[in-house]
């Protein structure tokens, strides 16, 4: 059974992390497929696309982005956009991802996945704004679930119908990130379960895991050590609902040595089977 | 006047990143204020992001552009945090990743001002230049200009030090090129010698400083004692062969080709523009200057291509 977009199952990825370049290419390790941070690799002409190109022919790739802000009141930034699509034509990249969040307002970018007020007139806006990068892209995007620490008062609808409802309306991808359910359900006292019954799995063409960390009065999506237990437990849960698409581990503070990382990301295979 | 490679880990630090990151131990600075009118009823979707992201933006430290009571119009408490708190939680991780970001690009300025000084000073340049590109990529390009209108223990010096590692930074992104060697030139028949121009690696900057500044910075790296310098000026080349950036200090002789030769000069004009300079000197000794001055150029791959 394939996901609605017809995307492939590219198995257990790691998140390509600058400190792994020089292993990655010397020892070319066996991983399924990296995932890059788009920003890293736009509005620039040298060393990281040097590596990039390297890394991308030995390996498939699919692009996760930070700054397309979708949920932002600002017009979409179409240079940001155009340079998007040149990237992912010269990496050969899967597909392209990015987050359910806005990252700046009135012209600032604050380089942060901040969080959407989920109302009415913040869906509608969204859903033209996805359709129209579509549109751009000729292919499509896959939004993730972010993690959050706030929730506005205005809210009218929970996470999981906006992103459920903007997924159908603006027949998109998601990519579901299982370490920030677990974190949002954690910050904003919900069942996990009860949004991963509410999603249009169909819909979802990946997933992440991830370490957190606990400060007691909230949890940080810090990226940072292994998955605990509870989140390979809801990988598990969501892949059961899934097609069977691809599993991707990220890892971006404290990063240990590739093998280590990589062998983490493995242990994904516990909690889906063989089948990724 | 040997070149000095940078440490190949530099710029390889992680900027674009899905996480929100936490720094403690924030000083006080100017507020940058741009929250807009708050009134009474609903709030539209960019009300909401205007009130959220001037909180987020305000400097840490200084009390945010709502009170508590106003904030739980904009986001809800927890069971274990106020509204504010909550938002307080990405005001933290604007300033941190932004302080990271120019920590990454300005480690030898960081050491100079010692660390504390350092993040002050990243706050109030975060205060003065906020971010409006989707990339983080060239975030620090203020850096010089802004150490010249700080009040710093020596702000020229710190200029000249920001203004180097932002050379680094720019020669890790500028377009890859080979540098040709000698064996490339040894293929050049000696009758178009005089008329051959010279591509310069695309990366190259020719920076003059009024400060030892490229000497402090190899201290730092290697290891050595660092002490603020008096005022001496040097040309210091910056500029990247495949992975490494290279910091090459230069003899006058050396910029007066390169410049010419970076300008479109045939070698015959550039080598025309050393002699100028050696004028005063012994006829062998022009001559001997000026073969080491062109093969020292060479040599250290400042140049990526012979143009015939």
């Amino acid at each position: 059974m394939a996901n609605r977009f017809q995307l492939p199952n590219l198995g257990i990825g790691l998140g390509l992390r600058t400190t792994h370049y020089s292993t990655i290419l010397e020892q070319k390790p066996a991983v399924d497929w990296f995932e890059i941070l788009s920003e890293n690799y736009l509005r620039t002409e040298g060393r990281p696309l040097d590596f990039l190109d390297q890394i991308a022919d030995l390996y498939p790739v699919v692009m996760h982005g930070v700054s397309l802000s979708i949920g932002s009141s600002d017009p979409l930034d179409w240079e940001y956009l155009t340079d998007l699509k040149a990237l992912r034509d010269r990496s050969r990249a899967r597909w392209v991802s990015d987050h359910l969040c806005w990252t700046g307002v009135a012209g600032k970018n604050t380089h942060d996945l901040l969080p959407m007020p989920y109302t009415e007139e913040a869906l509608a806006h969204v859903i033209d704004r996805v359709r129209a990068v579509q549109d751009f892209l000729g292919a499509p995007l896959a939004l993730e679930n972010p993690s959050s620490y706030a929730e506005f008062a205005g809210d009218s609808m929970r996470e999981w119908e906006f992103l459920g409802r903007l997924a159908e309306d603006a027949d998109c991808a998601l990519l579901l990130d299982v370490n920030n359910v677990y974190v949002s359900s954690k910050n904003h006292g919900f069942d996990p379960l009860s949004y991963l019954k509410a999603l249009p799995f169909e819909r979802v063409v990946q997933f992440h895991v991830a370490g957190h960390t606990d400060h007691g009065t909230h949890i940080i999506d810090s990226h940072i050590g292994p998955v605990i237990d509870p989140v390979w437990q809801l990988l598990a849960a969501a892949h059961q609902r899934s097609t069977g698409v691809p599993v991707l581990l990220e890892w971006d503070a404290e990063i240990p040595s590739f093998q280590e990382t990589h062998a983490e990301a493995l242990r994904a295979r516990e909690f889906i089977g063989a089948s990724a | 006047m040997n070149r000095e490679a940078t440490a190949d880990a530099l710029g390889l630090h992680e900027r674009a990143s899905a996480t929100t990151p936490e720094r403690v131990g924030a000083p006080r600075e100017a507020a940058l204020g741009s929250a807009p009118a708050w009134t009474e009823g609903k709030l539209d979707l960019r009300t909401q992001q205007k009130w959220f992201a001037a909180i987020v933006s305000t400097p840490q430290h200084e009390p945010a552009p709502v009170d508590e009571g106003s904030a739980v119009r904009l986001i809800t408490a927890s069971a274990t945090l106020s509204s504010l708190e909550r938002i307080d939680i990405y005001r933290r991780g604007y300033h941190a990743r932004l302080i990271e970001c120019l920590v990454d690009d300005y480690p030898v300025l960081e050491h100079a001002l010692g660390t504390a000084a350092f993040e002050a000073h990243c706050r109030r340049y975060i205060a003065r230049h906020p971010s409006s590109a989707p990339s983080l990529n060239y975030f620090g390009r203020h850096m010089a200009d802004f150490c010249r209108t700080e009040a710093l223990p020596d702000p020229a010096f710190a200029a000249d030090l920001a203004a180097l590692e932002w050379a680094i930074v720019l020669a890790i992104h500028a377009p890859t090129a080979a540098a040709i060697g000698f064996e490339d030139l040894a293929r050049v028949p000696s009758e178009r010698w005089p008329q051959a121009r010279f591509q310069v690696n695309p990366s190259l900057r020719i920076l003059r400083l009024a400060y030892p500044a490229n000497a402090y910075l190899q201290a730092y790296r290697q290891g050595k004692p660092t002490v603020l310098p008096a005022a001496s000026p040097t040309r210091v080349a910056v500029y990247r062969t495949g992975r490494s950036v290279w910091r090459l200090e230069l003899e006058s002789t050396m910029v007066t080709l390169v410049e010419s030769l970076q300008n479109g000069a045939t070698l015959e004009v550039g080598l025309a523009g050393v002699q100028a300079l050696l004028q005063h000197e012994e006829e062998l000794e022009i001559a001997k200057k000026i073969r080491h001055c062109f093969q020292h150029s060479v040599a250290s791959g400042l140049f990526s291509r012979v143009l015939l």
